[in-house]
């Protein structure tokens, strides 16, 4: 049984969302039990196969059996990167699912089911683009997470959902359009769609190629919009505050760290680091316009009221940590943007749990509503509190750790604007996560304060603390960000090992550029 | 921001453009698609591993099984995905029902009445003939779905929205949408079962004594086109059901 893991995995969501689609129609308390049952199962699978490739090194599944000319068949290629990146999507699945047991519960509508089928078609796209090994089935992938992520969105009650899942269409369409004429650029030249096999044609060309030139470009700029790098981010503000709660909270984390996983995949498997950093000049370029991302993402998200919008801005800057994490062509750099994915998923996660916390119990939609918080909600505040302390990047959580391996990298390799700009990019965290603390511990106008207090007492409508439903998974996320940030060690090592692997980011290549520049 | 679309498509275009020159010739027997051992594997092999003739739908159905199977989900969300979006509950039986701009009456043309009711059972079973020979000729579930589907479509547009609904109800083409999918996924659940690889259909001669593993092959990729045909046909329905109602499900178009 334990070599099936992998197709386990995409099975159990598989029928999960079949089952809540049969059986929900008739009786929509079925939905929550199974979809919760299915993501558990996924969880359990995803943790065998990290245990699995900690022991035995890279899973090789090839589906239907087809292995004697590799490349004929479809290929599901595990090595401790995608397990941990599996993992992290597993779980963020589950912990949302949980959090959306509240949604069930007020839904009047028979739009239940839909939604679980959906979501769990969700969670199997993304694990499914996360261990496959073939250049097109992740593309296909990509398309099953890519629909269920519109539809989500479109589901939000306000109108602006709409006009806001258009555009993400629009835009997302165009960025898996790309990728696809991206891959049919690398099969004209390698004559395969398996990502080994492609990286072992391209190390066997003759002289430069710019078909494989072409086909990297396209799929860069296709994954770019995906992932929201800081030109083409214009999609992902109102699609990921204008949605459902649920919604927000397992889209927010994931779309775009898979987006990152799968640049940095294309760059160590599919094209191979050396060819990646020897044969384009223009690697450094990105690593500017990451800077820029930084800065402006960080700026940006000064600027907003709304609390979900602000979160939505500082994902773009994420997104520019870990682009330029990886281009920079440093060892420690790909560690930090790979611990970054993981990190950075999880903090969001805890940021976007909070927001829709806020939202469904205060009706908190702007930052200044979060007006005495720490009084009227402890609990919750507690658990955003680690989320917001790990964005900023105070020592025992992942936040820290991810940030210091990716100075390290910079520094190492001398793009010392990036490290500048990361730098920038906290103070601007601490700003930002400093000022919601003392709306919600001090209240807005801490000298007015009592004048308020004494005048209308009553009008207030009174908060009550959120339901444990919620307030779980909160502090599961809570506890993982604390756990990633204890456990770092381990899991680099774990990460190093697959870099290691793949003959990635020699010393040789750092040095040469360090030569030129 | 005319001007700057302008920009963006002529860069576009001359990106792909600038790759040209690097491109095999056009039917070129050695170029690396021809020559690598994939396409040579499939060209060689397909009727030793499966005796099947049609090696487009070998390749679909059988060695790229996987990806076929994922493409049968994405047409299933995109059903579901219109009904998440459009579909709204139905209106209390109190309130005003509005009436349609164009009462038309229940007596339809007869003219198209009598030609659909002779167009559609041949087009259903042209849609069976094509599901059920697509391991032979051109033709496989997708085509064969969408044909089944259309002679749906077509009997809700010459009859109204509502005839075509008491045939085929909501709670029915949803089931079967899902059924679809379910047959699919079963026939590489077996495989799993048998103590194979997901979707490694040979095994599944040991079901059937009298079948050798060619046949089950062949056969297990009759049984996913059939899955497949499913889904696609009664999303067909779904889509058309929902976008000509406005997600209400009466009096349609």
């Amino acid at each position: 049984m334990a070599e099936q893991y992998p197709i386990l995995v995409l099975l159990v969501l598989l029928f999960g969302a079949l089952l809540v689609g049969l059986s929900g129609m008739a009786d929509r308390r079925v939905c929550f039990p199974l979809t919760v049952t299915a993501l558990g199962l996924a969880v359990a699978v995803s943790i065998g196969i990290l245990q699995r490739v900690m022991d035995g090194g890279v899973i090789r599944y090839f589906v239907g059996g087809w292995s004697r000319p590799v490349g004929i068949g479809i290929e599901l290629r595990i090595d401790t990167i995608n397990a941990l990146v599996l993992l992290t999507v597993t779980t963020v699945g589950l912990l949302t699912a949980i959090f959306s047991f509240r949604r069930v519960r007020d839904d009047k509508t028979e739009k239940t089911p839909l939604f679980y089928v959906l979501y769990l078609l969700l969670i199997m796209g993304l694990s499914g683009m996360v261990i496959t090994g073939d250049a097109f089935n992740l593309y296909v992938l990509l398309e099953v997470s890519s629909l269920t992520s519109y539809a989500l969105i479109a589901m939000g009650k306000s109108k602006r959902a709409a006009t806001a899942a258009f555009s993400y269409i629009i835009m997302g369409t165009i960025g898996a359009s790309f990728y696809l004429l991206g891959v049919g650029y690398l099969y004209l030249r390698t004559g395969t769609l398996n990502m080994m096999e492609i990286h072992q044609a391209i190390l066997a060309l003759d002289g430069p190629s710019s078909t494989i030139v072409v086909a990297f470009v396209l799929i860069i700029v296709g994954l770019m919009i995906k992932m929201a790098f800081f030109p083409l981010f214009g999609w992902l503000p109102n699609a990921y505050s204008y949605c459902p709660s649920s919604t927000s909270c397992v889209v927010a984390p994931l779309m775009t760290k898979v987006g990152v996983y799968v640049m940095v995949r294309m760059m160590l498997t599919v094209f191979g680091t050396e060819w990646v950093f020897s044969n384009l000049q223009y690697t450094q370029w990105l690593v500017g316009m990451a800077v820029v991302a930084i800065l402006a993402g960080s700026v940006m998200a000064l600027a907003q009221v709304e609390l979900k919008k602000m979160f939505c801005y500082l994902i773009v800057a994420e997104v520019g940590y870990m682009v330029g994490g990886a281009w920079m062509a440093n060892h420690w750099g790909m560690v930090g943007t790979i611990y970054h994915i993981m990190g950075d998923a999880f903090m969001t996660l805890c940021m976007f749990l909070a927001a829709g916390i806020f939202l469904k119990q205060a009706g908190v939609v702007r930052i200044d509503q979060l007006d005495g918080m720490f009084r009227k909600m402890p609990w919750t505040m507690a658990g955003f509190v680690v989320g917001a302390l790990a964005m900023i990047g105070i020592p025992p959580t992942c936040g820290f750790f991810s940030k210091l391996y990716l100075i390290r990298g910079g520094m190492e390799s001398g793009h010392w604007f990036y490290v500048g700009a990361l730098l920038i990019s906290s103070l601007v965290n601490a700003v930002l996560f400093f000022r919601i603390f003392e709306i919600a511990y001090f209240g807005k106008n801490p000298a007015e304060g009592h004048a308020a207090h004494h005048e209308e007492p009553s009008v207030q409508p009174v908060i009550k603390e959120a339901h444990p439903s919620s307030l779980i998974p909160l502090y599961l996320t809570a506890a993982i960000i604390l756990l990633l940030g204890l456990f770092n060690g381990q899991i680099v090592e774990l990460i190093e090992h697959s870099l290691n692997g793949v003959q990635v980011i020699g010393t040789e290549i750092l040095v040469e550029k360090g030569g030129q520049g | 921001m005319k001007w700057i679309g302008l920009i963006a498509v002529i860069f576009t275009g001359g990106l792909l453009l600038s790759a040209m020159d690097d491109f095999p010739n056009w039917g070129d027997a050695h170029s690396p698609a021809n020559s690598s051992p994939v396409s040579q594997y499939y060209i060689e092999q397909t009727m030793t591993d499966s005796g099947v003739p049609n090696m487009v739908t070998a390749v679909l159905a059988d060695y790229r099984g996987y990806d076929t199977m994922f493409e049968t989900v994405v047409v299933l969300i995109a059903g579901i995905a219109i009904m998440a979006i459009l579909r709204v509950a139905k209106q209390v039986p109190g309130g005003a029902k509005p009436t349609p701009a164009h009462e038309v009456g229940d007596q339809h043309d007869i003219i198209i009445g009598t030609t659909c009711r002779l167009l559609i059972p041949v087009l259903q079973l042209f849609a069976l003939y094509v599901i059920a020979h697509g391991h032979h000729s051109p033709g496989g579930g997708f085509q064969g779905g969408v044909i089944l589907g259309a002679s749906f479509i077509l009997a809700a547009i010459a009859k109204g929205l509502d005839p075509a609904l008491q045939r085929l109800p909501e709670k029915r083409y949803v089931k079967l949408a899902f059924v679809g999918v379910v047959i699919y996924v079963s026939f590489g659940v077996a495989c799993l079962i048998l103590g194979e690889n997901f979707l490694d259909y040979g095994v599944l001669h040991e079901l059937l004594p009298t079948m050798s593993a060619e046949e089950a092959r062949s056969h297990s990729m009759l049984g996913v086109e059939i899955g497949v045909a499913f889904t696609v046909s009664m999303i067909m329905f779904a889509i058309y059901a929902n976008l000509a109602s406005k997600g209400e499900l009466e009096g349609g178009l």
